[in-house]
C-alpha cells in the first residue's frame, strides 16, 4: 500500500469546504453565506488562462514548458497520441488547456477549467444537460470536441449566471422550482437564454420546442415555460 | 385525525407556511451549475478508477490475468475480489451499507461490477487496462424472462436458498406457513378472512391481468465519488478521509471503512434524482480503498450504461374478483409472479407490495395474496418501486373492470367499496376522498361513458380513466432537529442532503411561523456531522420532520421569551470596553413582566396586550440559546397499511387514440390531491408533475428489453431507453385540497408518489378502444391489440 503525503494538505481542505468552515463557493453552506451572483463571477474569474505546469497524461508526471512534455513523449510513450494545447475563449476570457485531441469541450470545461455547469448526464447527446452557447447556438458539449471549439465564443452556464441582465431568468427559475434534483437545470437554463437572445417574448409553445432536447428525469417540464416567460419581459426591458 | 398531539396544530393563521414561491435555498447554486454533485469533484493529483463489468446475464469469473494490464503506461492499481483489502472491507453502516463480499467474481446481471477494479491516470487507461485483462469466464445459465424462469425445468440460477432481504423495506420472504423455495421461486402468500365463502356470496366472478412492467430509475446523475486521505492534528491520530459524492452515506463509509465518524469529512450534498432509490453503489464507497493503496486521490464514476436499475420490477398479477350485483368486492384473490431480481434487490415490489396493498381500503375482508417470487438475472431494485407504489394499479384496475362489467362509473365503484376512516368496517364515507371527488368531477366536467362510446370530432376515440390513493405518507424523515439562536439570528443546522424535494425550506418556514419570524430570517447550516437529515420521500418529510421542527421552535421560543425577560431586567452595565463601550439606552420595554406575558412577532419580542411594544429579537436576546427536540408525530395511517384512512388523492387521464395509427395521445391528466395542509405549494406541484411524468412515461414510452438468449440489455441508454421529454409532458390539470386530516405539522400528511401509477393511461386506452394494451403502450401494440398488426 503505498504511503506517499497526497498533494491535498488541510489548506487546502479547509479552503475548499465551504459548507463547514468558510463559505467558499464549492460547498452547499456557501450559498446562503454569501451574495449568490458572486459565486458564478467567481468560478469565472478562476478559469485559468495561462497554462503554467504541462502534466503527462499517461504517467502523471509535470513538465515546465509543452516543447518538454512533447520531448517527454517522443521517449517515453512513443506510440501514444501527443496531448495538444488549445486556446479557447470562455465567457469572454481567453485561456489555454492541455487536453489529449478526443477530449470533449465538456469534459475539459470540468476536468480543465474548473466549470461544473455543463452536467455529464447521456455523455452521447440525449439529454442537453451539457448544454453550453458556442458563437450564440446551444450546442452539446458532450458531442462537441474541444480542439473543434477554437476562435469560437462559448458560454456557460456560469457565465450567464455572472451577467446581471440574466439574473431576473436565474430568479424565476428559483422562484417557481424549476428545478427538483437539479442535476439538469444548468443545461435547462442555458438552452432558455439562448432562446430568449433569440426570441424576447416566446409563448409557451416556443419554450417548449426550444426545451424539446432537454430531459428532466424529475418531471419538471410545466415549470420552465412559466419561469422562461415571466423573466422574458424583466430580460427585455433591462438590455 | 388532525394534528393533535403536537403544540400550535390546530394554528389557524399562517404567515409563512403556505406561502407561495419562496425560492428553495440552494437552488440559485443548483440552477447555475455552481452547485458540485460527486462526480463534479476534480481535485488535483487524482487518479482515475474503474470496475470491471460483466459483459453476461450470469457468470462467475475462473480466474484474471491482470499482468498485461499492469504493464500499460498509466495504470497505478489493480485490486482483484481476492486481495486481501477487498476482503477486509465492512460492511457497517446501517440498512444501507454494503452488502458483503463488497466485490466478488460472481456476476449476476449484464453489466455488474464484478472481479477487479483498475486505477489508473485517466478513464481511457483504465478502459484500456480493462480491456487488455485476460478474463476466464465461466458463463452460467440466465433468465431474463421470469414465466420461463418460473418453469420446472429452468436452469437454476441461484442454487442456494435465499438470503435475508437487506435492504430498505428488506422484511425477508416467503413468510411462516409458505411451501420451501423450488428451483428458482419462493413463496409468499399472504391470506385474510375467508376468500371462498367471500367467492360463494358473489353474484359474478370477474378475472383480470394486470401486468407491470420494470421500471428504471434512471438516476440523471452517475454515481460516484472522490475520496483522499489527509494528515489532520485537529481530530485525533491518523489520518482523515474526505469523500465527496456520497451525500447521504457518511454512516456508511464510516462503517465500511471502521473510522470514527468526526474523521470522516464531506462538502457535498447534492443528489441528482434518486427516486426513493437510496441503495448507494459501488462507486461511491470503493474510493477511500484505493485511495489509501496508492496515496492519491481517486475517483471512480459510474457511466451511464451502468445506471440502469430498477424502479420498479416486473411483475405479473392475475386477479380474481367476487362481486355482489351493486359492485361491492366481497373476495380478492390475487395471484402474483414477480421478478426477484439480482442479488440484495429489496422488498418493494414483491412482499412488501402483499404488505402495503391496496385491497385493504375496501370494505372487502376477503383477501388472498400468492406470490412466486421468481430468481432473476433482469437487473437489481435497490429501494423502492416509486412507479407504482404498492402495486395500487391491481385494484384500480379491477375498479375499472367492475364498472365496465356493471355500466357503471367507476368513480360510483370506487366509492361504494371504499371503506370509512377507521377500519374496513366503517361505514361512514373519508370526508378528504369526498372533497376530492366532488373537485375531481368538476375539473374534468366528469361524464363518464362506456368503452368504445365516444368519437372525437377528429376521429380518434376518447377514453378517460380514474384513480384513487391515500396519502398519509410520512413515515421516513429527521426527528431530532436542533435550532439555535446566535447573535440575534436563528440558525438551523442539518446534514442534508439535498435531493430536490425542498423538505428543509418546509422546514424553515414552519420555523420562522412559529417564531414570527419570516422565511429569509432563518439561516440554514449544511454539515455532514449535524445529526438532522430531513429527508424522506417527496413531501412526505415535508410534513414529518416539520412536524418536529415545529415542537423545536417551541421550545426555543419559550426560551426566547424568558432570556428576553432575563435580559430586561438585569441588563448588562455596558457593551464592550472602555472607549467601545455602549451605554445601555434606557430601560428596555419588556422589563418587569413576565414570559407569558411575551410573544414574537414580526421579528420582535413583544407585548402580547399591546403588540406595538416590543424589541427587536437581536436587541431583546443577546444570549446564545440552544433548542434540541426529539421524537416524531404520530405513526402516519399509511403504517395501517389502508385500513385507516385521512387524506387522499384522485388522479384521472384523458386520452385520444388513433386506431389507424396506433398512437396514444394524453388530451390531460387531472390530479386533485389533499395533503392536509399545504406546507410548500411548489414542492407539491412539482412532486405532482414529477409523478404525471413517471405516469406518462412507464405507459407509454420506457421500457426494458433483453435479448432473451444472451440476457444482455437491450436499452440502456438515452436513445432506447426512451424518457419523456418536454413536448411528451401532458398537460396537467392540479387543485390541491386543505382538509387538515392528516397528523402531521398542521394537519399535514405528505404525498409522495402516491399518485404515481402503471395503468391510468392504459385503463384509458381500454375505455377508447375496448382493448387491453401492456404498458407501454406503443402504436404497434395498440395496432396489434386492435388486430391490425
Amino acid at each position: 500500500m503505498a504511503d506517499e503525503i497526497n498533494n491535498i494538505n488541510r489548506r487546502d481542505f479547509l479552503k475548499s469546504a465551504g459548507v463547514i468552515v468558510t463559505g467558499s463557493a464549492l460547498g452547499a453552506a456557501g450559498m446562503t453565506l454569501r451574495p449568490e451572483m458572486a459565486q458564478a463571477v467567481e468560478a469565472v474569474e478562476a478559469i485559468p488562462t495561462t497554462l503554467t505546469q504541462f502534466r503527462c497524461p499517461i504517467c502523471g508526471k509535470n513538465f515546465g514548458s509543452f516543447a518538454d512534455l512533447k520531448n517527454h513523449f517522443a521517449t517515453e510513450h512513443p506510440d501514444a497520441v501527443v496531448p495538444v494545447t488549445t486556446k479557447l475563449n470562455i465567457n469572454g476570457k481567453d485561456c489555454e488547456v492541455l487536453i489529449e485531441p478526443h477530449w470533449t469541450l465538456q469534459r475539459t470545461l470540468q476536468f480543465k477549467l474548473g466549470l461544473t455547469g455543463a452536467k455529464h448526464m447521456c455523455d452521447r447527446g440525449a439529454c442537453g444537460s451539457c448544454t453550453v452557447i458556442i458563437d450564440g447556438r446551444p450546442v452539446l458539449s458532450c458531442m462537441t470536441l474541444a480542439v473543434e471549439c477554437e476562435g469560437k465564443s462559448i458560454q456557460t452556464v456560469e457565465g450567464i449566471a455572472a451577467d446581471p441582465k440574466w439574473r431576473p431568468l436565474i430568479d424565476a427559475y428559483c422562484k417557481w422550482d424549476a428545478m427538483q434534483c437539479g442535476y439538469c437545470t444548468p443545461g435547462m437554463l442555458v438552452t432558455a437564454k439562448s432562446l430568449l437572445e433569440r426570441n424576447p417574448n416566446p409563448t409557451e409553445e416556443d419554450c417548449k420546442q426550444a426545451l424539446a432536447g432537454n430531459i428532466c428525469c424529475c418531471g419538471t417540464y410545466p415549470r420552465h415555460p412559466t419561469a422562461i416567460m415571466e423573466a422574458a419581459p424583466a430580460i427585455k426591458g433591462g438590455a | 385525525m388532525a394534528d393533535l398531539a403536537g403544540v400550535n396544530g390546530q394554528r389557524e393563521k399562517f404567515r409563512v407556511v403556505g406561502k407561495p414561491n419562496l425560492p428553495g435555498r440552494l437552488s440559485y447554486g443548483i440552477a447555475t451549475g455552481i452547485a458540485k454533485y460527486g462526480i463534479d469533484y476534480v481535485v488535483p493529483n487524482m487518479l482515475h478508477a474503474k470496475f470491471l463489468r460483466s459483459p453476461y446475464a450470469s457468470a462467475r469469473i475462473k480466474s484474471v490475468d491482470t499482468k498485461k494490464a499492469r504493464k500499460i503506461p498509466g495504470v497505478v492499481d489493480i485490486i482483484t475480489w481476492e486481495d486481501e483489502d477487498i476482503k477486509n472491507l465492512s460492511s457497517g453502516g446501517g440498512f444501507m451499507g454494503p452488502a458483503l463480499p463488497f466485490l466478488d467474481n460472481l456476476a449476476d446481471q449484464e453489466g455488474a461490477e464484478v472481479g477487479v477494479i483498475v486505477v489508473a491516470e485517466d478513464e481511457d487507461i483504465c478502459e484500456e487496462a480493462l480491456r487488455q485483462l485476460d478474463v476466464k469466464w465461466e458463463v452460467l445459465p440466465h433468465v431474463v424472462d421470469i414465466l420461463e424462469g418460473r418453469k420446472p425445468d429452468a436452469p437454476v440460477i441461484r442454487p442456494s436458498p435465499p438470503p435475508a432481504k437487506g435492504g430498505f423495506g428488506g422484511s425477508g420472504m416467503g413468510g411462516n406457513n409458505n411451501p420451501p423455495k423450488k428451483g428458482n421461486v419462493s413463496y409468499s402468500n399472504v391470506n385474510q378472512g375467508d376468500v371462498e365463502a367471500g367467492f360463494r356470496e358473489a353474484d359474478h366472478i370477474i378475472e383480470y391481468n394486470v401486468n407491470l412492467p420494470a421500471f428504471s430509475g434512471h438516476i440523471p446523475n452517475p454515481t460516484g465519488s472522490v475520496a483522499w486521505w489527509f494528515d489532520d492534528p485537529y481530530h485525533g491520530e491518523g489520518k482523515s478521509l474526505r469523500i465527496e459524492g456520497t451525500p447521504w452515506g457518511h454512516d456508511q463509509v464510516v462503517g465500511m471503512y471502521r473510522m470514527p465518524a468526526e474523521k470522516v469529512f464531506q462538502e457535498c450534498m447534492f443528489v441528482g434524482g434518486r427516486y426513493c432509490d437510496w441503495g448507494i453503489r459501488k462507486s461511491q464507497l470503493i474510493t477511500p480503498l484505493l485511495a489509501k493503496r496508492t496515496g492519491r486521490p481517486v475517483r471512480c464514476v459510474n457511466d451511464r450504461y451502468g445506471m440502469y436499475d430498477f424502479n420498479l420490477n416486473q411483475r405479473f398479477i392475475h386477479l380474481k374478483i367476487g362481486i355482489k350485483k351493486n359492485g361491492l368486492i366481497m373476495a380478492i384473490d390475487d395471484f402474483s409472479i414477480a421478478d426477484n431480481g439480482g442479488r440484495g434487490s429489496s422488498s418493494f415490489g414483491t412482499t412488501m407490495d402483499q404488505t402495503y396493498g391496496p385491497y385493504f381500503t375496501t370494505r372487502c375482508q376477503n383477501v388472498r395474496q400468492n406470490m412466486d417470487i421468481v430468481d432473476s438475472n433482469r437487473g437489481k431494485m435497490w429501494v423502492s418501486g416509486q412507479h407504482n407504489p404498492m402495486n395500487w394499479d391491481a385494484l384500480m384496475v379491477g375498479i375499472y373492470v367492475i364498472a365496465e362489467k356493471l355500466g357503471k362509473d367507476p368513480m360510483d365503484i370506487a366509492t361504494l367499496n371504499l371503506h370509512g376512516p377507521t377500519s374496513q368496517t366503517d361505514p361512514d364515507p373519508v370526508p378528504s376522498f369526498e372533497a376530492c371527488l366532488k373537485a375531481a368531477k368538476k375539473m374534468m366536467n366528469w361524464k363518464w361513458h362506456g368503452t368504445g362510446a365516444r368519437k372525437l370530432s377528429d376521429g380518434r376515440m376518447h377514453g378517460a380513466s380514474f384513480r384513487y390513493q391515500q396519502c398519509p405518507r410520512h413515515s421516513v424523515s429527521g426527528y431530532n432537529p436542533k435550532l439555535e439562536l446566535r447573535n440575534g439570528v436563528v440558525h438551523m443546522p442539518t446534514k442534508g442532503p439535498v435531493i430536490g424535494n425542498y423538505i428543509m425550506e418546509a422546514n424553515i418556514m414552519v420555523v420562522a411561523e412559529e417564531l414570527g419570524l419570516e422565511y429569509k430570517d432563518i439561516s440554514t447550516e449544511l454539515d455532514h456531522h449535524e445529526i438532522f437529515r430531513p429527508w424522506g420521500g417527496g413531501s412526505d418529510g415535508t410534513t414529518a420532520s416539520s412536524w418536529a421542527l415545529k415542537e423545536c421552535a417551541n421550545i426555543l421560543k419559550k426560551r426566547i421569551l424568558e432570556a428576553a425577560i432575563e435580559e430586561a431586567d438585569n441588563p448588562p452595565a455596558s457593551m464592550g470596553f472602555g472607549f467601545f463601550a455602549k451605554k445601555p439606552a434606557g430601560p428596555s420595554p419588556l422589563k418587569g413582566r413576565k414570559p407569558e406575558d411575551l410573544d414574537l412577532q414580526d421579528g420582535k419580542v413583544v407585548v402580547k396586550a399591546d403588540p406595538s411594544i416590543g424589541v427587536p429579537l437581536a436587541q431583546a436576546v443577546k444570549a446564545n440559546l440552544f433548542a434540541t427536540y426529539s421524537g416524531r408525530p404520530p405513526l402516519a395511517l399509511w403504517t395501517h397499511q389502508g385500513k385507516k384512512l385521512d387524506t387522499m388523492n384522485i388522479a384521472m387521464c384523458e386520452v385520444a387514440v388513433d386506431t389507424e395509427t396506433g398512437e396514444v395521445e394524453i388530451l390531460r391528466f387531472g390530479v386533485v390531491a389533499d395533503p392536509g395542509k399545504i406546507m410548500r405549494r411548489t414542492s407539491l406541484e412539482s412532486q405532482i408533475d414529477q409523478v404525471m411524468d413517471f405516469t406518462a412515461g412507464c405507459q407509454l414510452y420506457e421500457d426494458f428489453l433483453y435479448d432473451q438468449k444472451t440476457g444482455v440489455k437491450l436499452s440502456t441508454n438515452m436513445f432506447e431507453y426512451k424518457k419523456v421529454g418536454m413536448l411528451d409532458m401532458p398537460r396537467v390539470d392540479l387543485e390541491l385540497l386543505e382538509t387538515r386530516a392528516g397528523n402531521a405539522a398542521y394537519g399535514s400528511n405528505g404525498i409522495s408518489h402516491s399518485l404515481a401509477n402503471t395503468h391510468l393511461v392504459i385503463m384509458a386506452i381500454h375505455n377508447a378502444i375496448g382493448k387491453w394494451v401492456d404498458p407501454p403502450a406503443t402504436p404497434d401494440k395498440v395496432l396489434k391489440a386492435l388486430g391490425k398488426a
